[in-house]
């Protein structure tokens, strides 16, 4: 078969299941056809730009992140404020949370890896809690920020690491960004490192 | 908005959702949700089977992130393609496109609704690519990416061999790399600032 004919017809999705299976097998022995198919897969999608694209319906966006955090248990779904005014009240209430932020360190070397939980009440009290994190190093120590949206970053709390979580200082606005950094004892007036952790509300 | 992540690279994001960063594929939905939205309709033609096709291509993001290989493409690109094999595959199983005519590849209008800028600037530029290409290979473009049929389907309802058919795809997709190449043609999410 003409490989690079095929190519094309592969990047457009216009292979028959078949051909589409003998095309793959093909392409695992042919590191030209790899290269080819790169750049005609790059080209097929530019032709998604050319469709019309009206609004999708704001439910697919809600539906779509629901779903994504089912099927990971160990994620919440990030709610936003407005959405719990507009029905979700029962159920937010019943979890007694309205913003929920889970994240895994951004450090590459953390063994065991850390998972961070952020959880923001109705008035905007927050806790942090976290789990594989190991204590600050002598003369360190871990600080919590909140970040809203388009300020500043303000110390929210220190913490040593020996315990596993503590409240937020002040309150936590909704599209803030909550961070950890590591900083010298008795903490920074602003973050003087890069966070090992962040997420948003 | 989540300001730190409008700041990542599609590649980033796709290398946090694969840490169970949920905010990522919200700022990935964001950023491609309407063009892939806009793409599935085209191919699909219902409003919900659209958005069936979306919500599973974004959830096999969700679940593959951390096999994307950025080396091997652009993430959008991967995103894209997803979505655009989930739509042809749905298109598939329709049976009553089967009853269509070939004019279900034509361009649908814009229905008065409010475009993106950057959306519209994006469509005018491979619109205009595929008016470069002489007529039978934009034909051959597309009914097989925005009508979803195989080859074989496009040889036998033009009445062409095979092997025209083909080549009229190559000879097409190679033109439209050339002319999207030229400078100004960018079609990747750019931060703004």
């Amino acid at each position: 078969m003409d490989a690079h004919e095929l190519t094309a017809a592969y990047a457009l999705d216009a292979l028959d299941p078949d051909e589409a299976e003998a095309y793959e097998r093909h392409l695992s022995q042919c590191e030209e056809c790899r290269e080819q198919l790169a750049e005609l897969n790059e080209t097929a999608a530019a032709l998604a730009f050319g469709a019309v694209a009206p609004a999708p319906p704001t439910r697919l966006r809600t539906s779509i992140l629901e779903a994504a955090a089912a099927e990971r248990t160990n994620v919440v779904p990030l709610l936003r404020r407005r959405w719990v005014s507009r029905g979700l009240a029962v159920a937010a209430a019943a979890a007694a949370c309205i913003a929920v932020g889970l994240g895994v360190s951004l450090s590459q070397s953390s063994h065991p890896p850390q998972s961070w939980t952020v959880a923001v009440g109705p008035k905007g009290k927050a806790t942090i809690s976290v789990s594989g994190l190991s204590s600050a190093p002598q003369g360190k120590t871990y600080e919590a920020w909140v970040i809203p949206a388009g300020h500043a970053a303000r110390p929210a709390g220190l913490f040593s690491g020996s315990t596993s979580g503590m409240h937020l200082g002040g309150t936590v606005p909704p599209h803030a960004v909550v961070a950890v950094t590591l900083e010298p004892a008795g903490g920074s007036k602003k973050p003087t490192t890069t966070p090992i952790f962040s997420t948003s509300t | 908005m989540n300001r730190q992540l409008a700041h990542l690279s599609d590649e980033a994001l796709v290398a946090l959702a694969a840490r169970s960063e949920q905010s990522a594929l919200a700022e990935l939905y964001d950023r491609y949700g309407r063009s892939a939205y806009g793409l599935a309709l085209r191919v699909l033609r219902d409003p919900e089977l659209a958005e069936d096709a979306v919500q599973e291509a974004f959830l096999t993001v969700w679940r593959s992130a951390a096999r994307f290989v950025p080396e091997r493409g652009k993430a959008s690109t991967w995103i894209l393609t997803l979505v655009h094999r989930r739509a042809v595959d749905a298109v598939r199983h329709e049976q009553r496109r089967r009853a269509d005519s070939l004019d279900r590849a034509t361009e649908p209008s814009v229905e008065g609704a409010e475009e993106d800028a950057f959306l519209r600037l994006q469509r005018e530029r491979v619109q205009a690519a595929l008016r470069h290409l002489p007529d039978a290979q934009r034909e051959a473009l597309e009914l097989a990416y925005y009508g979803g049929f195989t080859q074989s389907e496009l040889a036998e309802r033009l009445g062409q061999p095979l092997g025209t058919i083909k080549s009229r795809m190559f000879g097409g997709l190679s033109r439209m790399r050339e002319v999207l190449s030229e400078p100004g043609t960018e079609t990747s999410w750019t931060p703004t600032s």
